[in-house]
């Protein structure tokens, strides 16, 4: 890193030029300052009276204050009494989608016969998220308001859901956003109304078909190729065509698990075909917590609290569901952190996304350390996503996604008040009346 | 039991089926059961006794009875006499095969139904009849089934070709469901549910509307000329339950919903059964306090509420009778078997906690005293119809045999569709 | 975890048996054994070793360090067997086709439902839990132990055949529905045809497996040759022509039996049971000389056309006339009570009460295949046990304690202690709850405090 001596005698000029001549400097990115502030990198030690540069979306530099020269180009932010967080991922949302209509069908006309082009069969693994990517401000702000500047924008229809995309919350279009692309195949244990598989037995017999299927296929072209060609060229069948990547070559898969049956089911399939395979939602996964510590599964969990259908907490009184949804439940993520298993927070499956600290505070509450807690909402989900080398931590080189906040993420009164993403700034609007 | 009996047994019921079927010619008629063990619930057992019955009612009952000379004499031995068991809660004869829609005749749709009476519904030649009364079950209230005001129930005898030969009481009560499902019947299916004190300003307006029709209804008849009275059937049959002529049995399941029953029926001054009752024993010392009788429905069921614990209906009429809350058992049965199993519900309060001369009375002087029938049966007691059962021991044992029911003096036909069956099959087998 | 919410979870178990997982070592002593394949003894004595049956008797001493139940004046029975249900499981049916023997509902087990903790508490030890009755083929069912608070795996029993489920009758042919189009089969015939039709296709591709594996070992074509394709739909089929696996088929009425009677024996697979089988007692001779037993209600009759015949008494007629008679509760309250249900073969056809017993454990076991595991108190059996107040026929006895291999995992006492514990705290609650808001009843047209 190089002195800066004169840079920071030229505080209040670079501040003019920066406003004025701002566009002048395009060629090389907008740059930013963050001066005076708490940096809490993620990865290594807080640094107290710190300064991070982004330019062109990137971030430059991280350090001591003293020890990092400012670019004379930059625009200052003075940092005094706020604290610098990575930008947060959210590995599991199903925003910005547009989703197929499909024929609404009845329990009636199940037993109709639906033709067959207008059928959902459950099998949505020609959707891609990205070609169906409708960014929208109000939800990017609303996820901003969080301090997310990442999400895993996932399909949720049918028991093979599609494929997902990560996207940078920016201000670009859907190219523009896109980290990765396909992100991962997703599937979950439900199924299409009316049509085959109604039932999560259904689906587990149709995914193991599936894959079944994707490798008697590719053994088939094998076979064809080693032949010489001799033989007949095996029937050319789009769907295995795409399923083997993921269901034979360790393409990610994210498997959506509401409660600790569905951990299960993913798990054998995860062995039966070794996949590679992301364990999402898993609030139960406390229950399980042996056979998931066993498997080293990532996970991405929810923090909805609410007992599953299937959970004995669930057919109780509500004085009893409320204590399962206030004690038993909120020690999930604490639990897991306590057996060192990796894994992602998640906002998804909450009523309200508004409401995402506050359970992370009751998980908090509950034993789940604040490091923990901070890294299962950036290099975790980073990691899991396989993006972990450009983000997910403050560091020289990673993509500037940064948030800054008025105090400690956790804490009930902290505001977030200001976001970058590709090292774009997007000041956060404080709602009216709040007081911090 | 041996040969002899039984022959003089099938000698007496051949000689009844011919000459007593009329009821009116039975009168005169007096036979006497020898030489049993009477258990008439409203006294002390008598060892070894005599039944008198004259025509269609108990004359006398005694260890020691003059039987008048030349009167037919049945020899009960090795038996014990029971009154007939009064089924509280049942689709006896409304019903004969659950979906096939065809055969479902207890249950009316819409909301506000008091023109409806169960014995209308009533189909003397159901197949389950005779097999309940081969339990000796000889009496059931019989219930009409709706979302709120479901209609009039009825008692009957389990004998009788036509629906007026086995009516006792074409009504008993108006059976109403307090509210705790907005609406109609869907909601209930879908669980969805309204607080207590919506349920009650609902039934309180309904009784309002009621009331002020009945206002009306006088002033046009006192004035003649006036503006002609509106006949309106859901007002109309209603007025004897707020005037007090008639119960209300209303059907009402969770604690809080009971509790504002208890308070609604006293403000509306109401002579009140409830039915249900499902967390009846949460509240029991109100209920006694209240004085209101309550039936309790099947048995045979599992609790909704896993923290209450698996067994709390089961407890629970032992729970009331400790209270010294009146109460009676029914059969609630939507699916058959229906009404035979009430012996079994009694076995299972006993098998809980339950007093077993409790569970006896439940279900037969209770249910009598709750249905305002105690003056015609429940009991071995002259002037009582002659409801008895014979058995050759506990009728509420599953080992025990039902030897003879008579139900109004007369011996009726054990053999019902069970043992039809059994007995055309058994000649594929010899 | 902490220690509260450790604690929490567990109420809710009622964990009485260690926590410890796996079989455990118990001597019963001085009940009344009623050992179903050995009469009865009076004031007899079990040892569990490991979970088995190590030793019935009487006057036995129990070995230190073994946990002594005392069962004087108590009824020891094998543990019941509910050889039909849907219990434990996400969900019944599997709608999307009319052929569905891929589906295993193994793949749906919930450990939580808490119908398993209520089987417990009427002395069942093994359920049949199984695919519903909308298809002609439905799925492939399990076998479970209701280890109520041991995960769900923990719970299935693996021994014995497979078992996959058929539907004949009103059900697989939609009587009740109207749709507008109906699906195929809409009867009797074709319910038939379309069994008739999979049986012979999994012939064939039984065949077709056994082709391949004969060119593999002679190993003369070049390129080696293919498998087959994989079908999981007609691999069950193929073990059930195996032998591997039984039939157990939905049916009530007489007519629908003998049809599939003929399957069998045209495709040669062995029929577990006749599940439900209202009208059995009209062909129990036919059923008889199959040795096809049935699984029945004790008397649910009625509530469908199909079912107008089902009488109380078919269950002791068929098994005097040499038929393998077993008990069901397919989901009905009687679950809890299966034992009354057995109960009811007293007085409906007069059985025997060593037969009677046999409807709800041995006879399951024959006809679950597990006969050699289950069904008795004998040597060797699994230590599955239910302990009942009263003779277990009587109408006024209660299951007291349940037993899976060697486990209590009910104890009425236990439990009754912790409902008033529970209750006590309630309470307690409650009234600091009433006291910190208001002093008594408030006034008012509703009156009650709730």
């Amino acid at each position: 890193m190089k002195r800066s001596g004169i840079r920071k005698m030229g505080f209040l000029f670079l501040l003019v030029v920066s406003i004025t001549a701002g566009s002048a400097f395009a060629d090389v990115g907008p740059a930013y300052a963050l001066v005076k502030c708490r940096i809490v990198p993620g990865t290594g030690d807080i640094i107290e009276d710190g300064a991070l540069l982004v330019r062109d979306g990137l971030i430059t530099a991280v350090g001591p204050r003293q020890e990092i020269p400012l670019p004379a180009d930059a625009e200052v932010i003075d940092g005094q009494g706020k604290t610098v967080y990575p930008g947060l991922i959210d590995a599991w949302t199903s925003l910005f989608l547009k989703i197929p209509k499909r024929p609404p069908l009845g329990f009636m006309q199940a037993f109709e016969g639906i033709p067959k082009d207008q059928q959902d069969d459950g099998r949505h693994l020609d959707y891609s998220a990205f070609e169906n990517l409708q960014p929208n401000p109000q939800d990017r702000n609303a996820l901003h308001k969080l301090g997310i500047t990442t999400v895993l924008s996932v399909p949720e229809i049918g028991y093979i859901s599609g494929r997902s995309v990560l996207i940078n919350l920016n201000r670009e279009d859907a190219a523009g956003m896109v980290l990765r692309n396909p992100a991962a195949l997703h599937l979950q244990f439900v199924a299409a109304r009316g049509v085959y598989p109604t039932s999560v037995m259904g689906a587990m017999a149709a995914l193991r078909q599936a894959a079944f299927d994707a490798a008697h296929y590719r053994d088939s072209l094998d076979r064809y190729q080693r032949s010489g060609k001799t033989i007949k060229r095996p029937r050319y069948d789009p769907f295995l065509e795409g399923l083997i990547p993921y269901a034979l070559e360790g393409g990610p898969v994210v498997i959506a698990c509401l409660n600790q049956e569905d951990i299960k089911r993913a798990l054998r399939l995860r062995e039966e075909f070794g996949l590679n395979a992301v364990l999402a939602g898993s609030e139960e996964a406390w229950r399980v917590a042996d056979m998931v510590e066993a498997a080293e599964v990532p996970l991405i969990v929810s923090v909805t609290f609410q007992p599953p259908f299937t959970s004995i907490h669930f057919s109780r009184d509500e004085e009893k569901k409320k204590e399962a949804e206030e004690e038993i439940y909120p020690a999930n993520p604490g639990e897991l952190a306590r057996r060192g298993i990796p894994f992602a927070l998640t906002s998804h499956g909450l009523k309200k996304r508004a409401d995402f600290f506050k359970q992370i505070r009751k998980a908090i509450a509950a034993g789940l350390p604040k490091e923990v807690a901070l890294e299962a909402l950036t290099i975790q989900p980073a990691r899991i996503l396989g993006v972990e080398d450009v983000l997910g931590s403050l560091a020289p080189g990673k993509i500037a996604n940064l948030v800054l906040a008025d105090g400690g993420l956790f804490e009930e009164k902290t505001r977030i008040e200001r976001v970058f993403v590709d090292g774009q700034s997007f000041e956060i609007e404080q709602p009216e009346g709040e007081k911090k | 039991m041996n040969r002899r009996h039984l022959n003089v047994l099938a000698l007496t019921g051949f000689l009844l089926a011919g000459g007593l079927q009329a009821r009116a010619a039975a009168e005169n008629d007096v036979f006497a059961l020898m030489n049993l063990r009477i258990i008439p619930v409203s006294g002390k057992d008598i060892p070894s006794g005599i039944i008198l019955i004259r025509g269609a009612r108990i004359a006398e009952v005694g260890a020691d009875v003059a039987v008048p000379p030349g009167a037919e004499v049945i020899d009960g031995t090795g038996l014990t006499a029971y009154p007939g068991m009064i089924d509280c809660h049942s689709y006896l004869g409304m019903l004969e095969i659950s979906n096939v829609a065809a055969t479902v005749d207890y249950q009316e749709t819409g909301l506000t139904n008091p023109q409806i009476k169960a014995v209308e519904g009533l189909r003397p030649d159901s197949v389950h009849i005779p097999i309940a009364r081969a339990h000796g079950i000889t009496a059931a209230h019989i219930i009409p089934e709706g979302a709120f005001v479901a209609g009039r129930t009825g008692l009957i005898r389990l004998t009788g070709w036509t629906p007026d030969e086995m009516v006792i009481r074409d009504e008993v009560a108006m059976h109403m469901v307090f509210p705790s499902h907005p609406g109609f019947l869907f909601m209930q299916m879908v669980g969805k549910t309204q607080p207590a004190e919506k349920a009650v300003s609902q039934i309180k307006d309904y009784l309002k509307r009621v009331r002020l029709y009945g206002e009306r209804k006088r002033m046009a008849a006192d004035r003649p000329g006036s503006v002609p009275h509106e006949y309106d059937e859901s007002c109309e049959e209603m007025l004897p339950v707020v005037e007090g002529r008639l119960p209300v049995m209303l059907s009402v399941h969770s604690e809080e919903d009971i509790r504002a029953a208890i308070d609604l029926v006293k403000e509306e001054n109401l002579k009140a059964i409830f039915f249900g009752v499902s967390e009846g024993w949460k509240v029991a010392d109100d209920l006694k306090k209240a004085g209101i009788p309550v039936i309790l429905g099947n048995l045979y069921s599992a609790y909704h509420d896993f923290d209450d614990g698996y067994d709390r209906h089961w407890r629970a009429p032992a729970v009331l009778q400790e209270a010294g809350v009146l109460f009676a058992l029914g059969t609630q049965k939507m699916l058959p078997p229906l009404g035979k199993d009430l012996p079994f519900f009694a076995a299972k309060a006993v098998a809980f906690g339950l007093d077993r001369r409790a569970a006896l009375r439940a279900v037969t002087l209770n249910a009598a005293e709750i249905l305002g029938v105690d003056d015609l049966m429940g009991s071995l007691e002259p002037g009582k119809l002659a409801n008895i059962v014979l058995a050759d021991g506990d009728p509420f044992e599953f080992k025990t045999k039902i030897k003879a029911v008579f139900i109004d003096g007369k011996k009726v036909d054990l053999n019902n569709l069970y043992t039809d069956k059994i007995k055309q099959f058994q000649k594929r087998f010899r | 975890m902490s220690e509260k919410t450790y604690r929490l979870i567990l109420s809710v178990f009622l964990i009485l048996a260690p926590v410890s997982a796996g079989a455990q070592d118990l001597f019963i002593k001085d009940g009344t054994l009623l050992t179903v394949t050995n009469g009865t003894i009076a004031e007899g004595d079990i040892l569990i070793r490991d979970g088995r049956i190590a030793v019935v008797g009487s006057d036995l001493k129990a070995p230190s360090g073994v946990r002594v139940i005392d069962a004087s004046g108590r009824f020891v029975m094998p543990g019941l067997i509910d050889s039909h249900t849907h219990i434990a499981l996400t969900d019944t049916n599997e709608l999307g086709a009319v052929v569905t023997s891929e589906v295993n509902v193994r793949d749906m087990v919930n450990g939580e439902d808490r119908r398993l903790f209520n089987v417990l508490t009427g002395g069942v030890t093994l359920i049949h839990t199984m695919h519903g009755s909308a298809n002609p083929i439905g799925g492939q069912n399990i076998l479970m132990k209701p280890k109520w608070g041991r995960a769900a795996e923990e719970m299935i029993f693996s021994a014995g055949p497979g078992s996959l489920k058929f539907a004949l009758g009103e059900n697989p042919k939609q009587a009740i529905f109207y749709p507008a189009k109906a699906r195929y089969p809409k009867s009797r015939m074709g319910v038939k045809a379309i069994i008739r039709r999979e049986l012979i296709r999994a012939r064939e591709y039984m065949l077709l497996w056994d082709r391949y594996h004969a060119s593999v070992e002679t190993g003369e074509s070049d390129p080696r040759p293919m498998p087959p394709r994989r079908d999981l739909r007609l691999e069950p089929l193929a073990d059930l022509l195996r032998g591997k696996t039984w039939a157990h088929v939905h049916a009530y009425r007489a007519d629908e039996m003998l049809e599939f009677l003929d399957l069998a024996r045209e495709f040669h697979f062995r029929i577990g049971s006749f599940e439900h089988a209202s009208e059995a007692f009209k062909i129990a001779k036919e059923l008889a000389a199959a040795e096809v037993g049935i699984t029945c209600f004790m008397e649910n009759w009625s509530y469908k056309m199909e079912t107008a015949e089902g009488i109380a008494n078919n269950a002791a007629f068929c098994a005097r006339h040499g038929v393998t008679v077993a008990l069901n509760s397919d989901l009905g309250p009687q679950m809890m009570f299966l034992f009354n249900q057995a109960g009811k073969a007293l007085r409906y056809g007069g059985l025997p009460e060593e037969e009677a017993l046999k409807l709800v454990t041995l006879n399951s076991a024959r006809i679950l295949g597990v006969d050699d595991r289950l069904g008795s108190l004998e040597v060797g059996k699994d230590g599955d046990i239910a302990i009942f107040n009263r003779h277990p026929l009587s109408a006024y006895t209660r299951c007291e304690i349940t037993i899976i291999e060697g486990v209590v995992y009910f104890d009425r006492d236990a439990y009754l202690e912790t409902q008033r514990r529970e209750e006590e705290k309630r309470r307690k609650e409650k009234k600091k709850k009433d006291d910190g808001k208001r002093p008594g009843r408030p006034a008012g047209p509703m009156g009650g405090g709730r």
